[in-house]
């Protein structure tokens, strides 16, 4: 059970990696979660599919230069420390 | 909350209500301290007195000083390092309390800890026991939620954290009964518990952003919610550590049926649209989603109840 915050942090690390990798043209389109397929009209409430691809969208733009930089902060620290 | 599905579901219901209905506690109420003041005021005399006394005997050059350090403090140019020192770090304190707020919500986080013994008290048997209690909604006092020291269905998070401490020790007590403690087990079950609990949270959150839902619950709150579980896990262990497993299970069982019922009674009034909160089933996808969201999180606390302290007891 050696649950530690620190692997809490790995998990996370790799879980928004794996959102910041989806391609948008070659993959969400294909699929049907591109970013121009999804809008309703207006004051609808939005259903959980376009959420996701909202958050899909934000997180991809918001995080990816944090990214690169923790991503390499996590790389030394895995290459000194094991 | 939204206008077009508030007004379906006022619609439905015979009784025309727009907004959750608030108890608004009079401002002037004999016996109860002034509601907006969230802790007693310890200032006295004695302190006023002690402080003039400190200025006096501080800074400059005191010719008679009353401190023991006195020859060290006849040195002038000691005397000028110290008031520079002094200087100093009034000038570091400043910063900090000025620039602390904006990283950790010193004054939210006050609120939460404004509790009392009585409250504390009825809090716990509610956590143990919550079949009995009738009225959930917390009281608000012109638009901002009572102190928990006046309603006990506020949420605080003074218990959360000593339960979580009690938790901790409690494993160490257990461990070592059993001959396998060694410190940095203390420090691991600390952070596995926090692992786990910050994991909670943040699914907590994510499905609440991907389900829409339009509610006041901060994450204070919400973090104030999921550490009520730890008290069941103390009692659980204890009993466990007393009588064997046999206890545990009954203790452990008792504990995840009242913090699922606990957990659901009150969420139900945060996540729930307010119709469907009174009771009255409303049909539809969205309240729908709402329940299962309010049962999966009931749901999950039982689990992680039993997650977390069966590795404990033998």
């Amino acid at each position: 059970m050696a649950f530690t915050l620190y692997s809490l942090l790995q998990a996370a690390l790799l879980c928004v990696n794996a959102i910041a990798v989806l391609h948008e043209e070659r993959f969400l389109k294909n699929i049907g979660w591109g970013t121009d397929q999804g809008i309703g009209g207006f004051g609808e409430e939005p259903g959980i599919k376009s959420q996701l691809m909202n958050l899909i969208r934000s997180v991809r733009t918001v995080m990816r230069v944090p990214l690169i930089i923790v991503n390499s902060v996590a790389i030394v620290l895995l290459l000194l420390f094991g | 909350m939204h206008p077009a599905g508030l007004a379906a579901a006022a619609a439905g219901t015979p009784r025309l209500r727009k907004w959750p209905s608030k108890r608004r506690i009079p401002v002037s109420q004999p016996g109860m301290a002034d509601p907006h003041q969230l802790f007693d005021d310890t200032s006295s005399a004695q302190s006023r007195g002690y402080r003039a006394q400190q200025a006096a005997s501080g800074l400059g050059y005191p010719a008679t000083s009353t401190l023991p350090q006195a020859a060290f403090l006849a040195d002038p140019v000691s005397n000028m390092a110290m008031a520079y020192g002094s200087s100093l770090a009034a000038q570091g304190k400043e910063l900090v309390d000025k620039n602390i707020d904006r990283f950790i919500p010193v004054t939210k986080l006050k609120y939460y800890f404004a509790v009392d013994t009585v409250y504390v008290g009825k809090k716990l048997g509610l956590l143990v026991f919550p079949y009995l209690h009738q009225d959930w909604e917390v009281q608000y006092q012109q638009d901002t939620p009572v102190a928990p020291r006046f309603d006990v269905n506020a949420p605080d998070l003074y218990i959360p954290a000593m339960a979580f401490i009690t938790y901790i020790l409690v494993a160490g007590l257990a461990l070592g009964t059993q001959d396998r403690f060694s410190p940095d087990l203390l420090g691991l079950q600390a952070s596995s518990a926090l692992a786990w609990l910050a994991l909670e949270v943040v699914a907590i959150l994510l499905s609440l952003y991907l389900v829409t839902v339009n509610t006041d619950l901060t994450t204070i709150d919400l973090v104030a919610f999921l550490g009520y579980k730890y008290v069941g896990m103390i009692g659980g262990v204890l009993m466990g550590l007393l009588f064997g497993k046999m206890g545990y299970y009954l203790v452990l069982g008792w504990c995840c049926v009242s913090i699922f019922v606990f957990m659901i009674r009150t969420l139900r009034l945060k996540i729930l649209a307010q119709a469907a909160a009174e009771g009255v089933p409303v049909r539809g996808a969205r309240n729908q989603l709402r329940m299962y969201l309010t049962m999966a999180v009931a749901a999950a606390q039982p689990l992680l109840m039993y997650w977390l302290t069966f590795h404990l007891v033998r």
